[in-house]
């Protein structure tokens, strides 16, 4: 078989979830569109260094063109987060039947990258904590660390709005 | 930490003895219940409402379908270069998917500035410039004593492969010349497409299309240039 009938067998399968995570690190369309692209070049190029599953493998270098990305266009969202563990309570109670698509989107957008590109590799691709190691390059307990902290900055920033009085509105 | 652990067993990440070990804790603590609940609701709720972004069809081989959103731009360029809309309605309408998508290109590297990666009219710079980034070794041919200057190379992967474009210039006109590898040789044919002239050919194992809004008289003599 030849390396692009390959390539288009064992990569091409995952470039939806290539573009999911693209899409949700730049957060826009045109952007995400453009660091695929390069992503994809790099993949081909690199593609007989693959082994094993094609999956994280093409991920982690999206994730690596992301944050090429980022640092050279956005680098105010790359500067250091703290990520020392707060002391703070498990996440507040939140009404998620009231949640509505627009408002979780909305707050996953909201996240800082390292958390925001936790979250979506774990709950959008259920990926596990191994796999999201490798792809963002963390050890495992940075994950776990990750993926709590953004959980508890989703309900945070989900809670006002779901426990908030409704305003009146004037007519 | 008793939290993380929460995380991890939601996610399935807990081992054996820990998960029962938190599940004998749960039974006897109904905050810690109640903590683990509120954590299971919100990665339900993200599940269920976060959007999910499919990769656009440009990024999937074998894709025959046109792309409108890319359409869009052409069809500006288009009209702000002031050609004939009849010539848009005129288009052949064939069937290789390729042809389309590297017109696509040539609009979107127009429109974003971004015509080269690597910028030189040294033919000797470009060529191993490519072959260093591709599966491939295109020719580079320097036609400058024709009037056609190189002004560098870019990469782009279109329908599921890798191509090299390699970037010309007759006047303020500008050619892209798109390579890629495979094909028996291939007499030159022309066509226009949403107001681009293109010429696709095959010759020594490479196939190419160039593109332009050259005029279709210069463009042939560009193509029998490169063909030669």
């Amino acid at each position: 078989m030849s390396s692009r009938a390959r390539f288009e067998e064992q990569v091409l399968p995952h470039v939806d979830a290539a573009y999911n995570l693209a899409r949700w690190l730049t957060r826009n369309d045109h952007d995400a569109d453009d660091v695929l692209q390069d992503a994809m070049l790099r993949a081909y190029r690199f593609f007989d260094g693959l082994r094993g599953d094609a999956r994280p493998w093409l991920l982690a270098i999206v994730r690596n063109a992301c944050w090429t990305w980022l640092q050279a266009n956005r680098p105010a969202e790359l500067t250091v987060v703290d990520e020392a563990e707060a002391d703070t309570p498990g996440p507040e109670a939140i009404l998620a039947r009231e949640l509505d698509r627009r408002a979780v989107n909305q707050a996953i957008a909201a996240l800082p990258v390292p958390f925001r590109e936790a979250l979506v590799l774990r709950e959008l691709e259920d990926l596990s904590y191994k796999d999201i190691a490798r792809i963002a390059g963390v050890p495992i307990g940075t994950v776990m660390s990750r993926l709590a902290r953004a959980r508890r900055l989703l309900s945070e920033i989900l809670r006002p709005a779901a426990s908030a009085p409704r305003l009146r509105v004037h007519k | 930490m008793r939290d993380d652990k929460l995380h991890a067993y939601l996610d399935g990440e807990l081992d054996a003895a820990a998960s029962l070990e938190l599940e004998r804790e749960m039974t006897q603590s109904p905050a810690l219940r109640a903590s683990y609940e509120r954590l299971r609701e919100l990665s339900a709720a993200v599940r269920e409402n976060a959007d999910y972004h499919a990769a656009p069809a440009r990024f999937k081989a074998g894709t025959r379908k046109p792309r409108t959103w890319m359409l869009a731009p052409a069809f500006a360029l288009v009209l702000l270069a002031g050609i004939a809309l009849g010539m848009f309605l005129a288009q052949p309408r064939d069937t290789d998917a390729l042809g389309a998508d590297v017109v696509a290109s040539h609009v979107r590297a127009t429109l974003a500035g971004r015509l080269t990666e690597v910028a030189s009219s040294d033919q000797h710079t470009v060529k191993p410039w490519l072959s260093a980034r591709l599966p491939f070794s295109p020719p580079v041919a320097d036609l400058s004593p024709d009037g056609y200057a190189l002004v560098g190379a870019r990469l782009d992967y279109v329908a599921g492969q890798s191509l090299a474009a390699l970037v010309y210039k007759r006047r303020e006109h500008v050619i892209d010349v798109f390579v890629s590898p495979g094909a028996r040789d291939a007499a030159p044919s022309a066509y226009t497409r949403d107001g681009f002239n293109v010429t696709r050919f095959a010759r020594g194992g490479m196939r190419y299309w160039i593109v332009s809004d050259l005029n279709r008289n210069e463009l042939d003599d560009f193509a029998r240039l490169l063909a030669r």
